[in-house]
């Protein structure tokens, strides 16, 4: 085993798998070592494998989503024209929600500011709670993968 | 007590949508009124806000996808494994995101207000988008996703994330245009979304908190 070839094998005995066929004392000793190895090592059927998350996640079926997205935007147009509105009508709708939530946002603060010590003091109490709820479930690890 | 769990879950879900809905749902929704020319003309713009917005939707979450497919994915698959966890974090979240509103809201008048305010908009916003994205992800999955190998094979369309993505935003996209039952699954795939998208840190799977350990001499 001093041979510089044999060193090599036994560093990368698969890279120099090769050196077996012309090294009988390593070839020896690959058998008695395989011989002493009693694990068993099954075949392995990929196809009884449960079927992973990422297979075939890369694969972009493009005429669906042009076929989905178009029909989307032409019953989008269809209503909307039906319904004898615009688009810029739809942005207006969006942004009068977003300004009617100001709107409540505004009248809480101004209830709060309002509001006697006690229930001031109530709402920091609950504004801690709550936010040390949320870091407490932050906190746990995701398992989605593992699971 | 996996099983329960899993059972647990659609069931409290479902209960809870029909005590809104009976509770949230106008007067007039039971005693079934004619519906007047202006109440159809209100139903119909109504109808068409939401089919319009379903498309803005459908745009981003196609381009989410093509962006960072593999975070959805994560998120996605989250949300199918801890589902609770995921809408427990997401009712604590956007309480959150209220009461923090409400104290940034009561710094305005000193100047820091605004800008804190400005920021929580901003999370809160890319939250919700990312995550009812995840949803849609995991909709799609749940309704259409392969279950074997063979059916992976088989499939032209129906495969990949982008397909999940889109056949997500056209199921809850149908179920959101049904009358007061459709706003409250939107709401519930609201939290859900804003859950796993904290859950995941945004499929990253990086913890939000380092964790502390002493120094050993």
């Amino acid at each position: 085993m001093t041979d510089e070839r044999c060193q090599r094998y036994l560093e990368d005995p698969e890279a120099n798998a090769g050196h077996l066929e012309t090294c009988a004392e390593c070839r020896a000793e690959n058998a008695a070592l395989a011989a002493k190895s009693d694990v068993d090592v099954a075949p392995i059927s990929l196809d009884a494998l449960p079927l992973a998350p990422w297979e075939g996640s890369s694969h972009r079926a493009w005429p669906l989503v042009f076929g989905a997205a178009a029909a989307v935007i032409l019953i989008a147009f269809v209503l909307c024209d039906l319904a004898g509105i615009s688009p810029l009508h739809v942005a207006e709708s969006s942004l009068s929600s977003i300004e009617a939530r100001r709107g409540l946002l505004r009248n809480a603060t101004e209830w709060l500011r309002a509001a006697p010590a006690a229930m001031q003091v109530a709402f920091g109490v609950a504004f801690i709670v709550v936010n040390a709820l949320l870091v407490v479930l932050l906190r746990r690890a995701p398992r989605g993968i593992d699971a | 007590m996996r099983r329960g769990l899993r059972l647990f879950l659609p069931l409290t879900i479902v209960a809870a949508t029909l005590v809104t809905a009976m509770v949230a749902a106008p007067p007039r929704f039971g005693a079934r009124e004619p519906l007047t020319i202006e109440g159809a003309a209100a139903l119909m713009q109504n109808t068409a806000v939401i089919a319009s917005l379903l498309a803005i939707w459908m745009l981003a979450a196609v381009a989410l996808t093509l962006l960072s497919g593999r975070e959805i994915r994560y998120s996605s698959i989250e949300m199918r494994a801890s589902a609770l966890h995921c809408f427990a974090l997401g009712l604590v979240a956007v309480t959150s995101f209220v009461l923090t509103a409400i104290v940034f809201s009561y710094l305005i008048p000193y100047h820091v207000g605004v800008p804190l305010l400005f920021a929580l908009a901003v999370i809160a916003i890319l939250t919700k988008i990312y995550g009812t994205i995840a949803v849609f992800h995991a909709v799609g999955t749940l309704v259409a996703g392969s279950r074997t190998r063979e059916q992976l094979a088989g499939r032209r369309w129906l495969r990949g994330d982008l397909a999940m993505v889109v056949v997500g935003v056209i199921v809850l996209g149908a179920l959101r245009l049904i009358p007061i039952a459709g706003p409250i699954i939107w709401a519930f795939a609201s939290v859900f979304g804003i859950g796993t998208a904290l859950a995941t840190k945004f499929g990253r799977r990086e913890p939000w908190f380092l964790a502390w350990r002493a120094v050993e001499s």
